[in-house]
């Protein structure tokens, strides 16, 4: 039975305990609930994997589709009913893996979409294979399983495809990831957060402690996320490697760009109700006119 | 019935499309029936197209057998020809030079023509429709207004070139008759009588062998258009209030997405070119999830990467249609080439079992109801539906009788009525008759939808209990009696009025085969065989019990289809347990002709061996 109040779910969560998937959740109900909306106006599209999940969990409309192809999906949602609150959610094998060519195009597209990489740096829901984000010191669960390619930096990506909105959140710090969630909900665009988060299970590498070591926030550094080069400069401070290196967390670079459902498309901008009221027929009526 | 055939000839790029078109159109306006087939190379430029144009005073949907007039707009490209041409053939080209032995030859210098009068060699196509136009004697009235029609989307500049080539075309040929009518090209069959038109003589060439020029034109048919199959779809879909159209360009589909995009704005379209085709369906089904009707435009290749999705559509019970035009192949196959051999595919794609449905559309009046029974079914049932087409049909341009594109606006839009249920209880896979649920788009306040690709509870959250997953199974798959009930209803009537009582034979086909069986049948028919043809275009869920009440009665079933093994006959003998005697195939990428089907079926016929179907 469908029991859902604001923000919880009756769904039974089966995620690990310690998963930093938990503080992910807590920080986007968080947000979701200071943002005003209500959840019925709000879409979470979800991916295939544990990270996928948060989808059924938050406590909103969802639709939980397929490995890798949440943007896409999101995307005809917003399309179709640009007054939805839409947000879509996967891990690093989700959004960095098997749907890498949507992520290039949602930075490039700028949806009024909300963004939310899982990275943990390995696959979890498949038992502990490598991830795109896997650092070169990865191993895996068995021999074999480890990297042998230094690992995706989707910021970078961002940020050369014209992305309007990145941003890197800890799932260890649910009171800035929140906060970082709630930026990328205000933002008209398409709010891209990657967020760090340790595998208690599988990655023995970067663990929560290992990143609360590394971890220091943008905003205390008086970084000016309208730079797209002071941006650049800090986005490629991380992945590096070596024991010694920080990792920057919050906006690293904010644009003000169309978003994409509202720029150049009149059609667009026809709100469903208005559509239906035109009359199909006389449409397909005056069309005919070409054909004689 | 009075027919004439023409072929155009020409490198890829030279516009030969336009010339069909704009011929085919102006004939269709004149009152005569048309039908145009492409035949056209995977290249951009050069390289060996062309498109035949049939006329007739009856309905045609098949290409015609011998062709009386070749415009080619390269000389060289005649020869290949040379077994297309009837024995009075006359061929319209630029230069004599080059020219194969024996043919009757009217040289105009297209080019030059559209140099001096179009201001540009590019439009020789333009000169080339008004010398066909002369040829088969249309008057130039209304040229201003086709090529307005045609390119006023390139301005009016353009306009003006092109109706000044034409004309220059036409002159060309309408007033040098002594250049253009050499001795032994006579007039085209009875064109234009039928048709009340007083038939009129070259001045100088009153002899009976001489063209008949006009006055033909008997001024605009209002009721008649020339339409492609691709154009119909997108129509189809128009009328049935679509909202989202989707695709990654893929021939044969990409004219689909490309009329939806021209039409966006007046339509209420959002029309996406997604990074590849896999967003094109995942992407439609966030929209249809959503609340609108979706589409989504591709070819077979395109489709097996969107498998998944369907997949997901069937799991997440989201109407979606989809266009699926079929070509050669395997893999990259004949690109710009058709077949029909992915109706199998087509049945069976997807991991696991969900219930959809197939259509075969024939011709574009069919694909016009076609695109609208797609959406129909998609939201009554809650299941993705494919259209079936091929590049044959989608480039084909028919001709339609306007009364017959019938908008049905049966659609039943989706409301965010919530009937009095109670705040956050809508569950939007709840049990009921038939396997269908009431469906409400994101949105409507205060009720949350869930669509999930996990197995899932009524309300929609992931479930692994066993007994759930057998509950959800038998609930999804119900639908299928559902859709299947209304398909037997359909076929009844329609397989009743095709299966002729006193038919011995029965010749099944489905798509785009219907107009060259229908013709091979006819011509049997008149020469005494005892058979008739059953055109299939719901292909699945199968029609089998209105299959089953026409034959037996030791009525023997063939097939005609375009692939190599003999995919209709299968399911023939998969769902009605008939054995085909035999197969009429063809899967060289090029289209069947009436001809050949007229001859393979009379073997068939009169093989003793060829048993009566079981």
């Amino acid at each position: 039975m469908a029991e859902d109040k604001a923000w919880t779910s009756s769904a039974e969560i089966t995620w690990c305990p310690g998963c930093g998937n938990f503080g992910i959740l807590t920080a986007l109900r968080q947000a979701l609930a200071a943002s005003g909306l209500s959840p019925w106006q709000v879409v979470v599209v979800g991916g295939i994997g544990q990270s996928g999940k948060v989808s059924q969990y938050v406590g909103a409309n969802f639709l939980h589709g397929l490995h890798g192809r949440a943007l896409p999906s999101a995307l005809g949602v917003k399309l179709a009913n640009p007054e939805l609150a839409v947000i879509a959610v996967g891990g690093d094998g989700d959004m960095y893996g098997e749907g890498g060519n949507h992520l290039l195009s949602a930075f490039r597209r700028n949806p009024d979409i909300v963004c939310l990489a899982h990275n943990n740096g390995v696959y979890g829901l498949t038992k502990g294979q490598a991830a795109p984000t896997s650092t070169l010191a990865f191993t895996g669960k068995y021999p074999g399983a480890g990297t042998h390619s230094p690992p995706f930096n989707p910021l970078a990506v961002g940020l050369a495809m014209g992305g309007s909105f990145i941003a890197r959140g800890f799932a260890g710090d649910v009171k800035h990831l929140s906060r970082l969630i709630g930026d990328a909900l205000e933002h008209k665009g398409f709010g891209f957060i990657d967020i760090l988060q340790p595998c208690v299970t599988y990655n023995h590498v970067n663990t929560a402690e290992w990143y609360r070591k590394r971890v220091y926030d943008l905003a205390l550094e008086s970084h000016d996320p309208s730079d797209e080069d002071a941006a650049r400069a800090r986005i490629l401070e991380w992945p590096a490697e070596g024991d010694e290196v920080e990792i920057p967390i919050g906006v690293f670079y904010r644009s003000r760009r169309p978003a994409y459902e509202t720029c150049g498309r009149a059609e667009a901008r026809t709100s469903s109700a208005e559509r239906r009221s035109a009359d199909p027929a006389s449409v397909v009526k005056k069309a005919l006119e070409e054909f004689r | 019935m009075s027919e004439l055939n023409l072929l155009i000839a020409g490198r890829a790029g030279q516009g030969l499309q336009v010339i069909s078109r704009t011929l085919g159109r102006m004939l269709v306006r004149a009152g005569y029936h048309v039908f145009v087939s492409q035949d056209v190379m995977s290249r951009i430029r050069g390289g060996h197209n062309f498109a035949r144009v049939r006329v007739s005073s009856e309905p045609v949907a098949a290409d015609g057998d011998k062709v009386q007039v070749l415009a080619a707009l390269d000389p060289a490209l005649v020869e290949r020809h040379v077994p297309d041409l009837s024995e009075d053939a006359v061929v319209v080209t630029e230069a004599a030079s080059d020219l194969p032995e024996g043919v009757n030859s009217i040289v105009i210098p297209l080019e030059d023509l559209a140099r001096e009068h179009g201001g540009d060699p590019v439009t020789a196509n333009a000169a080339a429709v008004g010398a066909l136009m002369a040829l088969v004697g249309l008057e130039p009235a209304g040229l201003d207004e086709m090529f307005e029609s045609e390119f006023g989307r390139k301005g009016e500049d353009v306009v003006r070139r092109n109706v000044a080539a034409a004309r220059a075309g036409y002159q060309a040929v309408a007033e040098d008759h002594k250049r253009c009518c050499p001795h032994r090209l006579s007039p085209a069959p009875g064109l234009g009588q039928d048709a009340g038109a007083k038939a009129g003589t070259v001045p100088g060439r009153e002899d009976a062998a001489a063209i008949r020029y006009s006055p033909r034109f008997r001024g605009h048919v209002p009721g008649r258009l020339l339409v492609s199959g691709a154009e119909a779809l997108a129509l189809g879909a128009i009328a049935a209030n679509v909202r989202v159209v989707t695709g990654y360009p893929m021939s044969p589909a990409t004219p689909i997405v490309e009329y939806c995009s021209r039409h966006a704005q007046e339509a209420g379209l959002i029309v996406e070119q997604t990074e590849d085709e896999v967003s094109a369906a995942n992407l439609a089904i966030g929209a249809a999830f959503a609340g609108e009707r979706a589409m989504v435009c591709t070819a077979g290749g395109g489709f097996c990467l969107m498998n998944e999705a369907l997949s997901l559509a069937g799991m997440t019970e989201t109407p979606l249609v989809l266009c699926v035009g079929m070509r050669p192949g395997p893999a990259t196959g004949m690109a710009t080439r058709t077949a029909q051999a992915d109706v199998l595919f087509s049945i069976y794609a997807g991991h696991g079992e969900f219930p959809r449905a197939v259509l075969a559309p024939a011709d574009a009046t069919q694909a016009f109801q076609a695109a609208q029974e797609a959406f129909r079914i998609a939201d009554k049932y809650q299941t993705p539906v494919i259209i079936l087409f091929d590049q044959f049909m989608g480039d084909a341009l028919w001709t339609v009788e306007r009364e017959s594109l019938r908008v049905t606006n049966d659609q039943a839009p989706m409301t965010n009525d919530q009937g009095g249920l109670k705040p956050y209880s809508y569950r939007r896979y709840e049990v009921g008759a038939g396997g269908v649920s009431p469906m409400l788009a994101p949105g409507t306040p205060e009720q949350l939808i869930y669509a999930d690709s996990d197995e899932h509870m009524e309300e929609g959250h992931i479930t692994e209990s066993a007994a759930m997953r057998v509950l959800m199974v038998n609930k999804r798959n119900a639908k299928l009696a559902g859709m299947r009930a209304e398909v037997e209803v359909k076929a009844k009537v329609e397989v009743k009025v095709e299966a002729k009582e006193e038919a011995e034979t029965l010749v099944f086909c489905f798509g785009s085969a219907r107009g060259v069986v229908a013709e091979a049948v006819t011509r049997l028919r008149g020469k005494g065989r005892k058979v008739a043809m059953v055109h299939l275009k719901h292909v699945w869920p199968f029609p089998r019990e209105a299959i089953g009440s026409i034959t037996g009665k030791g009525r023997k079933v063939v097939t005609v289809e375009q692939n190599y093994t003999g995919q209709l006959a299968r399911l023939l003998l998969q769902e009605c347990g008939l054995s085909a005697a035999g197969t009429v195939r063809r899967y060289d990428g090029r289209p069947f002709t009436v001809a050949e089907v007229e001859a393979g079926l009379g073997r068939l016929i009169t093989d003793e061996r060829a048993k009566a179907g079981a």
